[in-house]
């Protein structure tokens, strides 16, 4: 089965990130793609664009199209309740600990809130693999370089703990063959657990940065601190192999230059979204945009999305 | 006769494996510090956030922590011990 395409919307915040995946998912559907657009900003717009009120749930806006938000505290919620389970489970002194109140401290830890982004990608593309686009709508810059920096990051951890636990686990087998002159040995929990974690984020990395699998668009508007934003959203995902594949160049007036932007950047292929007087909310004024001025952003989305 | 020397053979026997037994703690005490020791560090690379060390990102530790209740333990027991590590050490090499 061929596996849906993630295309993954970034850029600073308010340049439209939200209205441009929808003009992307509006235009793919209407091409006859099954849609899901998702929308993994905590503050969801896609509500307001669509006048829905949209779930965790996906819900329909047309035949093809659908939107899902994700839920970040939810997942925080249902992952510690699920380690607290665990632990309950394998613990025998656990009242020792006091781990129950040290729980409570957790939800609010740094990382986990990319890591619950992280698990909700890792359902959506579980769960929903029958589409043929998966649109997301991502948060503000910094939690979505945390966010695509998480597998990188926890490898690097990963490989050493790893290195760690096989020094531990060969010396208690020596002590075990001398003292109890023992051939077999029990299999070690936790550098299963290790060897899993890394398979897990192995695998998230060689999706985010296969070509075949994931694009980014890069969104920006025709200003000095769009564009220097834009640059550093480029060279950290470039810092963990992962490449810009678009620029969406939204609210482009007619006559603003476009040289002004960076070289690297601009030999990115680009769509420009020229600025709306109307504001674009619901499916079927977005529907217009894409044919107003003789189809304009249409061809030019023919002439990206349909190439690649 | 013959049954005093089976008494005989049987004390050696014994003897034997007390000393085997004894031979082989012995071979491994040393070695069994450095495996805690190693677990300990262990314990506070992915436990660390709880006594205030860097820590891994969260989910790591979080994932592994039911699974770890032995390394919790042992870093509650070096709690105990952190003021002497000196004398900790020599009673490792049994100096003194």
């Amino acid at each position: 089965m061929i596996k849906p395409l993630n295309l993954f919307f970034m850029g600073k915040g308010g340049v439209g990130k939200s209205t441009s995946s929808a003009l992307y998912s509006v235009y793919l559907a209407e091409k006859g793609y099954k849609v899901l657009m998702v929308s993994l900003d905590p503050a969801h717009n896609q509500s307001d664009i669509f006048n829905k009120s949209f779930s965790d749930k996906p819900m329909k806006v047309t035949n093809a199209f659908s939107v899902i938000e994700v839920d970040q505290e939810k997942w925080i919620k249902a992952y510690l309740k699920e380690i607290q389970q665990q632990i309950n489970r394998t613990y025998s002194y656990l009242t020792a600990f006091n781990l129950e109140n040290y729980f409570n401290v957790i939800k609010h830890s740094p990382g986990l809130e990319e890591y619950a982004l992280i698990l909700a990608f890792n359902h959506i593309q579980n769960s929903f693999s029958n589409y043929d686009y998966l649109i997301f709508d991502m948060a503000p810059t910094a939690l979505s370089l945390k966010f695509f920096n998480l597998p990188v990051l926890s490898l690097i951890w990963i490989e050493q703990l790893l290195a760690l636990r096989q020094e531990i686990i060969k010396k208690r087998e020596i002590i075990t063959k001398i003292k109890l002159i023992k051939k077999e040995f029990e299999r070690d929990k936790v550098l299963n657990k290790i060897n899993e974690m890394k398979n897990e984020f192995q695998t998230l990395k060689n999706i985010f940065e296969n070509n075949n699998e994931t694009k980014i668009q890069l969104v920006l508007n025709p200003d000095q601190l769009s564009f220097a934003e834009s640059m550093r959203i480029f060279e950290g995902l470039k810092d963990i192999n992962i490449h810009v594949n678009q620029i969406v160049y939204n609210k482009k007036q007619m006559n603003s230059a476009g040289n002004e932007l960076n070289k690297a950047l601009s030999e990115i292929p680009m769509i420009n979204f020229p600025y709306s007087e109307t504001p674009l909310i619901g499916y079927d004024i977005l529907m217009q945009y894409l044919k107003n001025n003789d189809n304009l952003v249409e061809k030019q989305l023919d002439r990206i999305l349909m190439a690649s | 006769m013959h049954n005093v020397l089976k008494t005989i053979i049987n004390k050696l026997f014994s003897a034997w494996k007390i000393a085997d037994e004894v031979a082989r703690d012995k071979a491994v005490e040393t070695i069994e510090t450095e495996l805690e020791e190693l677990n300990h560090i262990f314990g506070i690379l992915v436990l660390g956030s709880f006594i205030g060390m860097p820590s891994p990102p969260m989910q790591i530790s979080l994932d592994l922590m039911p699974l770890m209740e032995k390394e919790l333990l042992l870093m509650l027991k070096k709690v105990d011990t952190a003021n002497e590590p000196l004398a900790q050490l020599f009673s490792v090499f049994d100096i003194g």
